[in-house]
C-alpha cells in the first residue's frame, strides 16, 4: 500500500529585518545626541588642558572669539601667530581692535573669549588682552579643554 | 444520495454556483522595510563619517581692568598674592612658579592650589584676596592657563594678570 505523502508547502523564506532596524536606529539615536555640530568660530586648535580643569561648559552670549594660532603650526612655538575674529580670515591686532570697536557699539555688554593654542607665547596672548582692555571690554573669557566634574559655576 | 451511492431520480441535485465575486486574492498585508533601511544606513553612514570625537571644551571667566593696564587696580591695603611663572626651558613642562612673600615655593599647578588654598586660612588672607599672576612674556600659554586654573581651583575669586 502506497503512502500517502501529504504535501505542506514551506513557508517562505524572509530575512527578519525588525532587530537590525533596531539596533541601527538605536545607533542613529545614538550619534544624533552625542553630536555637537562644529561652529565655523571654533577652529580647531590645540587648546590648554590643565589639571583639574574648572574651565566650564557654558553658553556665552553676546560674545566675540578671538583665535590666536601659530601661523605655521609646524613652526617653533616662538614663531609668529595669526589672529581670526570669528570665522573670519587671518587679521592683524589693529584690525581685530577695529572689529571690537564696532561690535562694542552694537553691543555694550559685549564679552570676550580668547582661544588660543597652548603653545603661544603669553606674550602674544597679553597683545590681544590689551587690544580687549582698549576696548573697554571687561568681560574676558579663557578657553581650556573643560574638566569632568563641570568646572567653575 | 441512496446507500448505493447513486442519485436517485427523485433526489435533486443541489449544485451551488459558485458566488460571482471579484476576482480578487487575499494577499497578506506587509510593510516593506527596505527602503527604510536604505535610508537609515545612509543616516548612520553619514554620523560614524562625520562624528569626531573630541573633548569638550569650556571658558575659564576672566575680568580686564577698565584702561590699558593689566590687573593694577587692586585697591589698597589689601595685599595681594602674587605668582610669578616663568619658562624654564623649551620642554612643555619646563616653569617655574614662584609665590612672593612666602617660604614654601609650589613646583607644580597642583602644588600652586594646595599652596594657594593654604594661604586663605592664613590671618589675613580668604578667598576674596586678590592674586595676580605675573607670566614672563615667553612662557606658553598652557602653563598661563594652568596657573590660572589653580588659582580658581584653590577658591579664590579674584584672580587677574599682571606684567611681569
Amino acid at each position: 500500500m502506497a503512502h500517502k505523502f501529504k504535501y505542506h508547502p514551506r513557508p517562505p523564506l524572509t530575512f527578519n529585518m525588525a532587530p537590525m532596524v533596531d539596533v541601527v536606529f538605536l545607533l542613529i539615536i545614538f550619534f544624533v545626541l552625542v553630536s555637537t555640530f562644529a561652529t565655523a568660530e571654533h577652529m580647531p586648535l590645540d587648546l590648554p588642558d590643565p589639571d583639574d580643569s574648572q574651565a566650564f561648559n557654558e553658553i556665552v552670549e553676546d560674545r566675540v572669539i578671538i583665535n590666536v594660532q601659530l601661523a605655521d603650526p609646524d613652526a617653533p612655538a616662538t614663531s609668529p601667530v595669526d589672529y581670526y575674529v570669528g570665522p573670519s580670515r587671518a587679521e592683524s591686532l589693529e584690525a581685530v581692535s577695529q572689529r571690537l570697536a564696532a561690535r562694542k557699539r552694537m553691543l555694550p555688554e559685549l564679552k570676550v573669549i580668547i582661544r588660543a593654542d597652548k603653545r603661544v607665547r603669553y606674550a602674544k596672548v597679553r597683545e590681544v588682552m590689551e587690544v580687549v582692555a582698549e576696548n573697554d571690554i571687561q568681560m574676558m573669557n579663557l578657553a581650556a579643554i573643560a574638566g569632568g566634574h563641570g568646572g567653575q559655576h | 444520495m441512496s446507500a448505493t451511492g447513486h442519485n436517485s431520480p427523485t433526489e435533486s441535485v443541489h449544485f451551488r454556483p459558485r458566488r460571482k465575486t471579484r476576482s480578487r486574492e487575499l494577499t497578506s498585508i506587509t510593510l516593506n522595510l527596505a527602503p527604510m533601511v536604505d535610508v537609515v544606513f545612509l543616516l548612520l553612514i553619514f554620523f560614524v563619517s562625520t562624528t569626531t570625537l573630541k573633548r569638550a571644551e569650556g571658558v575659564l571667566k576672566a575680568q580686564l581692568p577698565k584702561q590699558g593696564n593689566l590687573a593694577d587696580e587692586i585697591a589698597m591695603p589689601i595685599t595681594p598674592i602674587i605668582v610669578h611663572l616663568t619658562q624654564t626651558g623649551a620642554g612643555p613642562n619646563d616653569y617655574a612658579l614662584r609665590l612672593e612673600s612666602f617660604v614654601n615655593q609650589p613646583t607644580t599647578f597642583n602644588e600652586l592650589r594646595d599652596q594657594l588654598a593654604d594661604i586663605q586660612t592664613l590671618p589675613g588672607f580668604d578667598n576674596q584676596t586678590p592674586v595676580v599672576l605675573k607670566a614672563g612674556d615667553n612662557v606658553a600659554w598652557d602653563h598661563v592657563v594652568g596657573s590660572w586654573n589653580a588659582a580658581v581651583a584653590a577658591g579664590c575669586k579674584h584672580v587677574s594678570f599682571g606684567g611681569e
